[in-house]
């Protein structure tokens, strides 16, 4: 038998990964080779040896320094936010003292003086101005947005914009104009219902009602001209009962959409 | 089914959830300190090696794959945690002790002068200590329960073969240095 094979074999048969067939071919191998008995006996004992090899037990010192060492691992990991709030005061901490201090310094010195100058009455109107300064501006930036939304291909964009001028305080005639053009002429149905809601705002100018009434005739989607529908007879808007009966005339008109139709001008007749 | 409960926990702690190698450490902490104990004889040295590995473990977590078992890439650590240690210290690890066993067996004298009984075990821990650290570290680790030939393999970079043929030359050359104290 091949040397290493052999070496092999018995490393095997030391270490307990044969079973108990294998193991007793082993055995009957020896058997039949003396010479290799003799050197497997002193291997052998030398091996079990090995086990007798006295190891003390580790001090608790280790598990403490491991865990002590796993903690901080854990909360190092743990609070990155807190760590950086922490990390920014000790920045201002050692950087800024001093002119953290002189700094309120100044602000109390200002206050003080800001007190006993305190004689000017137009400081509140300039208060109120340049709130209602800062509100027209946000008007106007939110009026322009719904403009270049209503424009854009994308049919949420525009859903967007048709949200974004519900939020508008009082719409510019350009805004109406563009509301009414979506209600009108936008392919998506979504978009021109809450078109129609957001100029449901406006139904107090005379100029929109008569836009909504004339609106109606236009309509193919039976969602829109249900809604539009609900929003006459909530006006009750007498001018409406033309535009619905020329809607009632076309011949594609839904089933429900008559029935509702025919309902609501009963409603405001 | 203990080794796929091994590499489940570490890569939990891989996915961020660290506090899982608290229970990797108390099932391996043993086997670790012996490995290192047998191989340095220094109990205070060999705990903070075992921590150097878990250390080491935490850092280089994100190489382990759970492809092969987790005992062999923990063992592959401690492996280099030592080679470290040594390369660190300027201590030859091939050579840390003494390079011929006829050195050493002089040596030996003054350190057995006070025997009075030179037992088989004392002279056996003697022989280990006087066996090369590479041979020595593959007699440790085939002495470990549940520690297949294979998982040798995996530790040591061979085959499984090699590890069992490893293992035997190296309980051979202990058998001799142990003879040969035990006539002196």
């Amino acid at each position: 038998m091949q040397q290493e094979k052999y070496e092999i074999w018995m490393m095997e048969y030391l270490s307990g990964e044969l079973d108990e067939n294998e193991k007793s071919k082993f055995e009957k191998y020896l058997q039949e080779h003396p010479e290799l008995q003799k050197e497997f006996d002193a291997m052998n004992s030398t091996w079990k040896q090995i086990d007798r090899v006295e190891v003390p037990v580790p001090s608790e010192k280790m598990d403490i320094s491991f865990f002590n060492m796993l903690n901080e691992e854990v909360e190092k990991k743990k609070p990155i936010t807190s760590n950086r709030i922490e990390r920014l005061k000790s920045f201002f901490g050692s950087f800024l003292k001093p002119q953290l201090a002189f700094g309120m310094l100044l602000l109390t010195l200002g206050l003080g003086l800001g007190y006993m100058l305190k004689s000017n009455p137009s400081t509140p109107a300039v208060k109120e101005t340049r709130v209602t300064d800062t509100n027209t501006e946000t008007e106007e930036v939110r009026g322009q947005l719904v403009l270049t939304l209503l424009e854009q291909n994308s049919a949420n964009k525009r859903l967007q914009g048709v949200n974004e001028a519900a939020k508008l305080n009082d719409a510019s005639e350009r805004i109406i104009e563009a509301l009414f053009t979506t209600l009108n002429n936008d392919p998506n149905i979504n978009v021109r219902l809450v078109a129609l809601e957001s100029l449901s705002k406006y139904v107090e100018t005379p100029e929109v009602r008569m836009g909504l009434v004339k609106s109606i005739a236009f309509q193919d989607s039976p969602l829109v001209q249900i809604a539009l529908a609900d929003l006459m007879v909530a006006l009750q808007e007498k001018t409406s009962v033309e535009s619905m009966k020329q809607l009632l005339e076309k011949p594609d008109i839904n089933n429900t959409v008559k029935r509702k139709l025919e309902e609501s001008i009963n409603h405001i007749i | 089914m203990q080794e796929l409960t091994n590499n489940a926990l570490m890569l939990k702690v891989k996915s961020g959830d660290l506090d899982k190698l608290g229970l990797l450490y108390e099932r391996h902490k043993k086997r670790l300190f012996g490995f290192f104990y047998n191989m340095n004889s220094d109990a205070s040295l060999s705990e903070d090696l075992v921590q150097n590995v878990f250390v080491r473990i935490l850092k280089y977590k994100h190489t382990f794959t759970g492809d092969g078992s987790f005992t062999a890439w923990m063992f592959r650590t401690a492996r280099n945690v030592n080679y470290d240690y040594y390369r660190k210290n300027k201590i030859a690890f091939n050579k840390s002790e003494i390079s011929t066993v006829e050195y050493k067996l002089e040596d030996s004298d003054t350190v057995e002068k006070g025997m009075q009984r030179k037992d088989d075990i004392s002279v056996l821990n003697h022989a280990m200590k006087i066996l090369p650290p590479e041979k020595r570290e593959i007699l440790v680790l085939s002495k470990f329960k549940e520690m297949k030939f294979s998982e040798i393999g995996e530790i040591l970079g061979c085959t499984e073969g090699t590890a069992k043929v490893k293992a035997h030359r190296a309980l051979k050359d202990l058998r001799s240095i142990f003879l040969k104290l035990e006539t002196r």
